[in-house]
C-alpha cells in the first residue's frame, strides 16, 4: 500500500473514531463508527490480513452496526441531543485520556521493535482463512467451546430480560 | 477420572434444567432449584474422585489452557459449594422474582461452570473467555428484577463499568502478547525472566491486566460500582457476586502474579492498592445504615485483607481467608434475605430487636458479624491471623499496621448490627417464617464457622498439598 493511502485510511479511522464521541446525535455516532471500521478494515488489508479485513466489514460494519442503527431509529432517542455537556466530567475524561495517550506514546517510543523498519510482507496467497480455522478448531478448541456457552447464556439473558412479565 | 468432567457435568445439568423448564409444562419452578442443588452436590462429591496432576509446561492444545492441579481442584469445590448455597438463598427470595423463575435457577449453574474454568485457566485466552462467561451471566442476574428502578440502575452500572474493565484487561493482554509473543502464563513468566525483556511495555501490559482484575475483586480505586450494584441486585445475586466472583478473581490473580511478580514494581503497586483498599473499605462502611450497602463496603475491606495475603506470597492464607469469607458472608446474606422478606427492608433498623422475634436468626447474624469482624474462636479470626502472619514474615510492617488499625475500625460497624438486634426493642413482634432448608443451611454454616475457628486443620491440610504457584516461584 502506498504511504499516502496508509495515511488517508489511518486518519479516516481516527477521525471518525473521534466523531463517534463528539457527535451528539446517536445516528451520527453510529454512522461514524461504521466509517471508522471501514478505514480499519483497509489497514488490515494492507497487512495481507484479508480474512480479518473482510470480517471487519461483514460482521462489525455490516451486521452489528446496522442492527445498532435499527435499534436507535426504533427507540427514537432524543434525550442525548438535548443533554448539555458537563464541563467538569468532560475535563476529567480528557485528562485521563491524555494521560493514557502520553503513556502509550512514550512506551512505544521506548520500544525497540518500534524503531526498526517494518519487515516486507510475503507476497502471494497467504491462505489465512484455512490457517485461522485450523488454529481455532484445533489448538484453541477449548476457549472456542466456552464461547459457545457464553453465547448460550447471553441468549437466555436477552430473552429473560426482554420478555414481558407474565401475570 | 479427568477433572474436565466436572465442568461438562455442570453444563449438562444447566442445559437439562433449562429443558425441564421449557418442556415440563406446569412444573413447580422451585423443583428446578432442588434439582440444581442436588446435581451440584453430586458434582461436588465427584470432585473428590478426580485425579489431580501437576502442570505440564510444554503441553499443547487442551492442556495448555487447562490445569488440573490441587489449587484448581480446591477452587472448583469452592465454586460448587458457593453455587449450592446461593441456590438455597435464591429459593428463599423466590417470591420477589416476578417472572423467569426457571432461568433464575438455571443461570447460576452456568456461572458455576465458568467459575470452575477460571480456577483451571492457565492461558490468557482461557482466562478471558471464562471470565467473560461469568461476567455475562452476572449482567443478567444483577438486573433480574428489572421492574425495580434501583435494580435497573445496578444492572446498567455493572454492565457499563464491567465492560470498561474488560476493555482494560484485553488491552493489557495484547501488550503482554506483543512483548512476549505468548499467551500461556508459564511461557509469559519464562519470557519475563529473560534479561533482554522490554521492561516498560511489559509493565504497562501487566498493570492494565491488574486494572481489569482489580475491578473483579473490587479493589480501590476500582470499587466505585460496588455499593450501588450490591444494594440494587437481588440479595442472593449480591451474595454470589461478593463470594463467587471475588474468589475467582483472586485465583486468576494468584496465577497471573506468578508471572508478574518477576517485575519488582508490581509488588510495590499491589502493596499500595492493598493499603488504599483497607482504608477505604473500612472507613466508608462506618456511616452506612443499609445493611446490604454495609456488607458491600465490608466486602471491599475484605478484598484488602486478601490482597495483604497475595502480596505476601501466601496462597494458603488467601485460600483459608476465602473459605472463612464464604461461610460468614453467605450466612449473613441468608439472614438478611429472611429478615428482609418479613420486614420489607434492608436497613439496620429493620433488625431492631431481632433477638426477641427470632433468637435463631439473631444468633446466626451475630456469629457471622463476629466472624467478619475477626473475633477469636471464629473462622474469620484465623483467616486474618494467617494473612497477618504471612505479611510479618515478608516484613511488610506498614501493611500490617494499617491492617490491624482497620480491623479495630471494622469492629464498630459490625457490632452496630449486633447492638440493633440485642439492645433495641422490636417495631413488630410477629415471629419470622422461613423454610426448613434455610434453617439447616444456617445451622451448618454456624457450626462450620465455629469449628474452623477452633480446629482449622482440615482446610489447612487441603491447602498445603495445593502446591502453590506463587510460593513455588519463590
Amino acid at each position: 500500500m502506498p504511504p499516502f493511502l496508509f495515511w488517508f485510511f489511518a486518519l479516516m479511522t481516527l477521525g471518525f473514531g473521534a466523531g463517534v464521541i463528539i457527535n451528539r446525535s446517536p445516528i451520527g455516532s453510529a454512522l461514524s463508527l461504521v466509517l471508522s471500521f471501514i478505514g480499519l478494515s483497509t489497514l488490515f488489508l494492507s497487512l495481507n490480513a484479508y480474512f480479518i479485513s473482510v470480517i471487519q466489514v461483514l460482521v462489525y460494519a455490516g451486521a452489528v452496526m446496522v442492527l445498532f442503527l435499527f435499534i436507535i431509529m426504533l427507540l427514537d432517542l432524543r434525550a442525548e441531543e438535548r443533554r448539555k455537556i458537563n464541563v467538569v466530567a468532560f475535563a476529567g475524561g480528557a485528562a485521563v485520556a491524555l494521560a493514557l495517550f502520553v503513556q502509550v506514546y512514550r512506551i512505544i517510543g521506548a520500544l525497540g521493535a518500534a524503531r526498526q523498519a517494518f519487515p516486507p510482507l510475503r507476497s502471494g496467497n497467504t491462505d489465512d482463512v484455512r490457517r485461522v480455522g485450523l488454529l481455532l478448531f484445533a489448538n484453541y478448541n477449548l476457549p472456542f467451546q466456552i464461547v459457545g456457552v457464553l453465547v448460550l447464556v447471553a441468549t437466555i439473558g436477552v430473552i429473560v430480560l426482554s420478555k414481558r412479565e407474565l401475570r | 477420572m479427568q477433572a474436565a468432567v466436572l465442568e461438562i457435568s455442570a453444563l449438562v445439568l444447566g442445559i437439562f434444567l433449562l429443558l425441564c423448564e421449557a418442556f415440563a409444562g406446569a412444573l413447580d419452578k422451585r423443583r428446578l432449584a432442588y434439582g440444581g442443588i442436588f446435581g451440584l452436590g453430586l458434582i461436588l462429591l465427584a470432585s473428590f474422585f478426580v485425579t489431580a496432576g501437576p502442570l505440564q509446561p510444554d503441553a499443547v492444545g487442551f492442556w495448555s489452557f487447562y490445569a488440573a492441579d490441587p489449587l484448581a481442584l480446591f477452587f472448583k469445590r469452592f465454586a460448587l459449594a458457593t453455587t449450592m448455597l446461593v441456590l438455597i438463598m435464591m429459593l428463599e427470595s423466590a417470591p420477589r422474582i416476578q417472572s423467569g423463575l426457571g432461568e433464575f435457577f438455571a443461570l447460576p449453574i452456568f456461572t458455576c461452570a465458568g467459575l470452575m474454568w477460571m480456577a483451571s485457566a492457565i492461558d490468557f485466552v482461557m482466562i478471558f473467555v471464562s471470565l467473560e462467561l461469568v461476567t455475562m451471566s452476572f449482567y443478567v442476574l444483577v438486573a433480574y428484577t428489572r421492574r425495580n428502578p434501583v435494580t435497573l440502575e445496578a444492572g446498567v452500572k455493572y454492565l457499563i463499568l464491567s465492560a470498561l474493565s474488560t476493555g482494560f484487561l484485553v488491552y493489557g493482554i495484547t501488550w503482554v502478547f506483543g512483548v512476549t509473543g505468548e499467551t500461556s502464563l508459564a511461557r509469559v513468566a519464562a519470557a519475563f525472566s529473560q534479561p533482554n525483556l522490554e521492561r516498560a511495555p511489559a509493565l504497562f501490559g501487566a498493570v492494565l491486566i491488574l486494572v481489569g482484575l482489580g475491578f473483579k475483586i473490587a479493589a480501590v480505586p476500582f470499587q466505585i460500582w460496588v455499593a450501588d450494584v450490591y444494594q440494587g441486585a437481588p440479595t442472593a445475586v449480591t451474595a454470589y457476586l461478593s463470594v463467587g466472583s471475588k474468589a475467582a478473581g483472586f485465583v486468576v490473580l494468584l496465577r497471573v502474579l506468578s508471572a508478574f511478580f518477576i517485575l519488582p514494581q508490581v509488588q510495590r503497586l499491589l502493596v499500595a492498592v492493598a493499603i488504599a483498599t483497607l482504608i477505604y473499605g473500612n472507613l466508608a462502611a462506618l456511616p452506612q445504615t443499609n445493611l446490604k450497602r454495609l456488607l458491600g463496603y465490608s466486602s471491599i475491606a475484605h478484598a484488602g485483607y486478601l490482597l495483604v495475603g497475595v502480596v505476601s506470597f501466601s496462597g494458603a492464607a488467601v485460600g483459608f481467608y476465602l473459605v472463612s469469607y464464604l461461610l460468614m458472608t453467605l450466612l449473613s446474606f441468608t439472614v438478611l434475605i429472611v429478615v428482609a422478606n418479613s420486614a420489607g427492608g434492608e436497613e439496620i433498623s429493620d433488625f431492631d430487636g431481632l433477638s426477641k422475634r427470632s433468637p435463631f436468626l439473631a444468633l446466626a447474624m451475630m456469629i457471622s458479624m463476629l466472624s467478619l469482624a475477626g473475633v477469636p474462636f471464629t473462622a474469620g479470626f484465623f483467616g486474618k491471623f494467617m494473612v497477618f502472619d504471612a505479611a510479618i514474615q515478608q516484613h511488610q510492617t506498614a501493611l500490617v499496621v494499617v491492617a490491624v488499625v482497620t480491623v479495630a475500625c471494622g469492629f464498630y460497624y459490625y457490632l452496630k448490627v449486633i447492638r440493633a438486634m440485642y439492645w433495641e426493642s422490636p417495631a413488630r413482634a410477629a415471629p419470622i417464617a422461613f423454610s426448613q432448608l434455610s434453617r439447616v443451611t444456617m445451622t451448618g454454616l454456624m457450626i462450620a464457622i465455629i469449628t474452623l475457628g477452633v480446629y482449622p486443620q482440615p482446610i489447612l491440610r487441603a491447602l498445603s498439598d495445593a502446591s502453590h504457584p506463587v510460593t513455588a516461584q519463590r
